[in-house]
């Protein structure tokens, strides 16, 4: 008796969790989420108009996400800028390129070196080679990753990235490398010199002159510096297009 | 005292949202709010001015899914539909509010749905495009236009002929709408990096915008700051956004949206009332949406909110844009004092901020310029091309990377969120060049197929995508349009490649994908030797 009132209560006990969590995912299927619960025009208008109450039905079911592919069987690694501290790369490696490295190294060659990704400067570097970069820094990766945010912390400054294998003893094989990017300013230019363009009517160019600096008006804006905001973007800029 | 010029530049732009296969589409919605709530409204004040004879000048830059979504006739008939439900909701609020304190509003809201209709179904005959180019062409608006679909340039621009079709697709169809080429294009997100002018000179566009820190960092520095174009060594003017006038409109807490007159946003009896009620203004399937019936003004902070008060905000708005003029009164005397030309203040805005977002924009903006023509003589309305025709002399430096994004420069498009994308949106690129190399003349099917890939490449570029995708809402929608787009066009290569294409599935996204009619696929060609140097 006291068997079955306990299998009773375990049951009522698993039906209740149920209901609770039926009934959550339930709410959390509606969206959006209203920013601020308008609690008072809520209670303002209901009670003035007493509407039977209505539950919303639920939303029709989405048809399925597309699949796409993630890799595209081709070697490509490319670089980007995403502000004055920091660039972004991706990758991708092909089976054929693998096996073109083991023929080269060694059929152990790749499971005896790491991968890494070899960040060089290269800023005023005309025509780099691989060897003629002003420095490179070295960011060892885990084997399935295939993207890299990277902290270069150097505005106004050019960068190539190699993606390599790195052996034991130091020698460091180029697999990809990268197309060129510049990590943009974060201040004004220290260069004052002015060239001037006329363009007639609107934009042949006919002649440029080159006129004086006027560092006095120069140094009026560079004053203005402070005022720069660091946050640009708009008040609107996460709701406008809700 | 001297004489200085203010250009306003209003940037209007939606993604793509056009889905013929769901009458109910929860994002086409979008558009119709804009319609209603922006657009019609701004030109609405800008013919009254017009009417006044009021001689402002200001630059408009519609995006070319904009201009799409406004002439397409499906969507046009979709929008008078909505545009009568709400007048309906806005006849059965005018019954439910009798006797109450929001009745002004509600009678307010359902003149203006009234008017509204009326402008968009009889005087415009649906066609807002045709009302932006008749501003255009009675010497009032400059009207120019942006991206192909609004694609984020300097993520793109590695590969020249993605950024080329970009701007090439968006300056055709503009010639088709507007008679002739734009005279400036909108950079996307005022994203600017080297090269993009490059692009830009090709297809003759005379000038373009960025973020202040574009001009003002730029190299060698400008001698006039941001109060003055500068020249990209390839002729292309480039104008800096101004901060002060910036500021004064769009910082959600100093500006002038956050005063506690004006209506608040986001009280939208699409969310407040009840679902009984409510429920045939909002989605069929029971999502609450915004309906633009509000009925509060922005009160204060962590308070309750009371209601709106249509005569206080307009007075309010009459007072703002008086206080607007009189500060750049003062900046151009300080300017004058300092330059020894006429400064140009530059004040570039979301179009959709007005109306939409700030209720009483538009007012603001036409007591603006009303004001500025009667009250303020040292102030001229102007536009880039009229104020490079004043001074086609001007200082040769290589703008800033830049954008007006968070922090200014690309996080918001490239970020742990978004940063996936680029993978596919680039050899998607790759993949269009090889196709348009492969086929030099392709006829009937084929050229089909490979418009039809262009397109859905284009729609894949849309900075719209990545930009939700960071934002946090409505994520799944951003993601999913992204690997549709990626998806039709890696169908659409492979059939092109084997040469089986299957005319139903293309004929189907023809259909619905139907952007750029005319795209000339030759864009992409592949252009050696034009790989844009970032070394500086």
């Amino acid at each position: 008796m006291i068997v079955s009132f306990t299998w009773v209560l375990v049951g009522a006990l698993i039906l209740a969790l149920l209901t609770i969590f039926l009934w959550s995912a339930r709410n959390k299927q509606k969206k959006p989420v209203p920013r601020h619960v308008p609690i008072a025009a809520r209670e303002e208008y209901a009670e003035e108009l007493a509407i039977p109450v209505i539950f919303p039905p639920q939303p029709a079911a989405k048809p399925e996400m597309p699949v796409i592919p993630w890799n595209y069987g081709k070697d490509r690694i490319t670089l980007m800028v995403r502000d004055p501290n920091w660039i972004f790369a991706y990758w991708e490696i092909s089976a054929a390129k693998q096996q073109e490295f083991s023929n080269q190294y060694g059929h152990n060659a790749w499971n005896n070196s790491r991968s890494v990704l070899r960040v060089y400067d290269v800023t005023g570097v005309e025509d780099f080679n691989g060897t003629n970069a002003n420095d490179f820094t070295d960011i060892s990766i885990h084997e399935h990753v295939d993207s890299w945010h990277i902290d270069v912390a150097r505005p106004n400054s050019s960068f190539c990235v190699d993606l390599g294998r790195l052996f034991p003893d130091g020698t460091f094989i180029t697999l990809l490398r990268s197309n060129i990017v510049k990590t943009p300013s974060m201040d004004v230019s220290n260069l004052f010199d002015e060239e001037w363009m006329w363009i007639e009517g609107i934009y042949r160019t006919l002649n440029q002159m080159y006129l004086g600096s006027s560092p006095a008006v120069s140094k009026e804006f560079g004053r203005d510096m402070g005022l720069i905001p660091v946050n640009v973007s708009s008040p609107g800029l996460g709701n406008r297009k809700n | 005292m001297g004489k200085g010029y203010l250009c306003f530049v209003l940037h209007a732009h939606l993604p793509f949202v056009r889905h013929p296969e769901d009458e109910n589409f929860l994002e086409e919605r979008w558009l119709y709010e804009a319609i209603t709530e922006t657009y019609i409204p701004l030109i609405d004040a800008f013919d009254e001015l017009v009417e006044e004879n009021i001689p402002f000048r200001l630059t408009i830059s519609l995006s070319p899914p904009l201009i799409t979504m406004l002439t397409d006739g499906l969507l046009q008939e979709r929008y008078l539909r909505h545009l009568n439900k709400l007048i309906e909701l806005a006849e059965k609020e005018t019954v439910r509010t009798r006797d109450t304190v929001f009745h002004p509003t509600a009678v307010m809201y359902r003149d203006r749905l009234y008017r509204i209709r009326y402008l968009f179904a009889e005087k415009y005959h649906r066609n807002l495009v045709s009302a932006f180019k008749k501003l255009q062409d009675c010497g009032r608006l400059e009207v120019i236009t942006c991206a192909g679909t609004h694609g984020f340039l300097p993520l793109l621009i590695h590969q020249p002929e993605a950024v080329r079709a970009q701007v090439g697709a968006a300056v055709d169809l503009y010639a088709n709408h507007f008679g002739h080429k734009p005279l400036g294009l909108w950079l996307p997100e005022c994203a600017y990096t080297y090269g993009v002018d490059n692009i830009l000179k090709e297809f003759d566009i005379k000038y373009f915008f960025t973020d202040t820190h574009g001009v003002l960092y730029a190299s060698h520095r400008p001698k006039y700051g941001i109060y003055a174009p500068i020249f990209c060594r390839t002729g292309v003017a480039v104008f800096g956004r101004d901060i002060e006038s910036s500021k004064q409109v769009w910082s959600s807490n100093e500006g002038y949206p956050g005063d506690y007159d004006y209506r608040e946003y986001y009280r939208d009896i699409g969310h407040d009332l009840e679902y009984g009620y409510i429920a045939p203004y909002i989605h069929p399937d029971g999502i609450r949406v915004n309906t633009g019936i509000k009925y509060f003004r922005v009160t204060g902070k962590d308070c309750e909110k009371q209601p709106y008060c249509r005569e206080n905000a307009l007075s309010k708005a009459d007072i703002h844009a008086g206080n607007f003029l009189f500060n750049r009164e003062h900046q151009i005397a300080h300017l004058n004092s300092l330059m020894d030309r006429e400064p140009i203040i530059v004040a570039p805005y979301d179009a959709e901020l007005f109306g939409h977002w700030w209720f009483e924009g538009p007012d603001w903006l036409k007591q603006v310029l009303r004001k500025a023509h009667y009250d303020f003589p040292g102030i001229e309305t102007i536009t880039p091309h009229d104020y490079l025709k004043k001074y086609p002399c001007n200082q040769v430096a290589t703008p800033c990377p830049s954008t007006w994004g968070n922090n200014g420069y690309n996080e918001v498009w490239l970020c742990r969120e978004n940063d996936w994308i680029y993978r596919h949106l680039h050899i998607m690129a790759e993949k269009m060049t090889e196709l348009v190399d492969a086929n030099t003349y392709p006829g009937g099917l084929k050229q089909r197929a490979i418009k039809q890939a262009a397109r859905e490449l284009l729609l894949a570029q849309s900075s719209d995508w990545a930009f939700i995708m960071y934002t946090g809402t409505m994520v799944e929608y951003a993601i999913r349009r992204t690997k549709q787009h990626v998806q039709n066009f890696l169908r659409l290569y492979d059939q092109i490649k084997n040469n089986n294409i299957d005319e139903g599935f293309l004929g189907h996204l023809e259909y619905r994908n139907n952007i750029f009619p005319d795209i000339n696929i030759n864009y992409y060609q592949s252009a050696p030797g034009q790989v844009y140097s970032a070394t500086g």
